[in-house]
């Protein structure tokens, strides 16, 4: 009974603690600190990294090099370093494309930690229009590991086999465009729930469909801004829908590289936020080892290994394969988006990086990114 | 019971690694149409760039779509030729445009 009290008392007296969650001299709510590098002491890596990751040659227009928008890096909870191109300033909100997907899967964590699902619920719990339907064998843990069987073809602009075969362009722009989630769900089973690892951006809609249904029901409309982005001072975060209101999670969220850096500075505290947790304790640690599905069904082709749409720096020895990204701690994970959006977390150097950018030519590489942006913030 | 489940999830999947992949049924005009409509309108409204910017950003192959920004109501009316057209709509500061 004593040591009830005493643990009562402690758990009142200390939530971090109580939490298991990490203690910081401050946190970034309403903004991010600056305390940025010594220009002249770190000349020679800020040119290295300025060189690599700013390439824009000639005309605009001509879409060639490496064009990034915008460029931050967080380090021991300062920015230490950011810089913006092509007309963008620290408040332009940008596309996250597939960075979207993680923003999510954490969104599932969100409502996981409040108590409004658990990851091996069928979907259909939390969707309307479906129960009784073939996809009701989708748990939730299935669409944030890409393995809810689906065919789905994950093709964009410049498909080699044409637009008429990509189901991401069909759904964003084309016959799947008012009703994504429909969309998504109507394919046809390529496998059973679980039985293959198949990235889709489809999947991740169906994760954010499902965060939306089960959170707006405990706590009203706006549930992701008021559980997620306001908790953590992403103050001016957009998710878009769909016609039907279907958070379209696999790639429509807008926001600041700033406000994309919370979001990375959440995961690097353990889902915590001042004091109190947002994601539950081990979901970081379970959205950054790779999953069964990627264990299991993934190849040495499939490149980054994924947790919970997550991209791991992590060797999979299942697969033979090294870590992704040799020029960086074995520890590091990221959001990736298309045209070469990156969110890059590095535990082990305490340091976030944002880069937001428009590469419509071959995305900027994140082991090099990495590398550079370390070498600026060592 | 588990080899009826595998029959049973085989049939689900018909011959799915197998076959063609599934064909769709839009065309290139009408892509391009919901594509400079969805991306111009959160283009301008939701990144907040200029309009000069957003024909850039939205440009897409084939080059087909004519864009109509309207600042006023916040509404942004792609169409290609005279067949296909798609507007989009600013809808607030949390869920940004939605393609109509």
């Amino acid at each position: 009974m004593r040591a009830l009290l005493c643990g009562l008392v402690l758990s009142l007296s200390a939530p971090a603690l109580a939490q298991n969650c990490p203690t910081r001299p401050s946190w970034p709510t309403d903004d991010w600190p600056v305390q940025l590098v010594d220009p002249v002491a770190k000349a020679a890596q800020l040119k290295a990294l300025e060189d690599f990751a700013f390439t824009l040659e000639g005309e605009d227009s001509a879409r060639k090099g490496y064009r990034t928008d915008g460029l931050v890096i967080i380090k021991g909870g300062n920015v230490i370093y950011e810089r913006y191109g092509r007309g963008f300033t620290a408040s332009n909100r940008h596309l996250s494309w597939s960075m979207a997907k993680s923003v999510s899967s954490a969104l599932i964590g969100v409502a996981v930690q409040q108590g409004a699902l658990k990851l091996d619920d069928s979907i259909c719990d939390y969707l309307r229009g479906f129960s009784g339907t073939s996809v009701c064998g989708i748990t939730v843990k299935h669409v944030i590991t890409f393995a809810t069987g689906f065919a789905w073809q994950e093709e964009y602009e410049g498909a080699p086999q044409g637009y008429q075969v990509s189901s991401v362009i069909a759904m964003l722009y084309g016959e799947g465009r008012r009703d994504q989630l429909r969309f998504v769900l109507s394919h046809r089973a390529a496998t059973a729930p679980g039985g293959q690892w198949l990235y889709s951006t489809g999947d991740a809609h169906v994760a954010a469909a499902v965060a939306k249904g089960a959170l707006d029901r405990k706590v009203g409309k706006g549930a992701f801004w008021k559980l997620l982005f306001e908790k953590v001072g992403m103050k001016r975060v957009v998710f878009e829908e769909d016609a039907k209101g279907t958070p379209l999670g696999g790639s429509m969220v807008y926001a600041t590289p700033r406000d994309y850096a919370k979001f990375g500075w959440l995961f690097l505290n353990d889902g915590c936020w001042d004091g109190q947790r947002v994601l539950p304790e081990g979901w970081v640690a379970d959205s950054t080892t790779p999953s069964e599905a990627f264990v299991q069904h993934a190849t040495k082709a499939d490149e980054e290994p994924s947790g919970y749409a997550w991209w791991l720096n992590r060797p999979v020895p299942e697969h033979d394969a090294p870590s992704p990204w040799p020029d960086a701690p074995v520890d590091t994970y990221a959001a990736l988006g298309h045209w070469g959006q990156r969110i890059v977390v590095v535990p082990s150097e305490d340091v976030v990086i944002v880069r937001t950018g428009d590469d419509r030519e071959g995305s900027l590489p994140i082991n090099e990114l990495t590398h550079l942006c370390l070498e600026v913030a060592r | 019971m588990r080899a009826l489940f595998v029959v049973a999830a085989l049939g689900l999947a018909g011959c799915a690694s197998e076959g063609p992949p599934r064909l769709y049924d839009q065309n290139d005009m009408e892509l391009a149409a919901a594509n400079g409509a969805r991306m111009g309108c959160s283009c301008l409204f939701v990144m907040e760039r200029d309009e000069e910017y957003c024909r850039a950003w939205v440009k897409a192959s084939p080059n087909v779509a004519k864009l109509r920004f309207d600042s006023a109501r916040k509404r942004v009316e792609a169409s290609v030729f005279i067949s296909f057209a798609a507007t989009a709509h600013y809808v607030d500061d949390q869920v940004g445009c939605v393609l109509e």
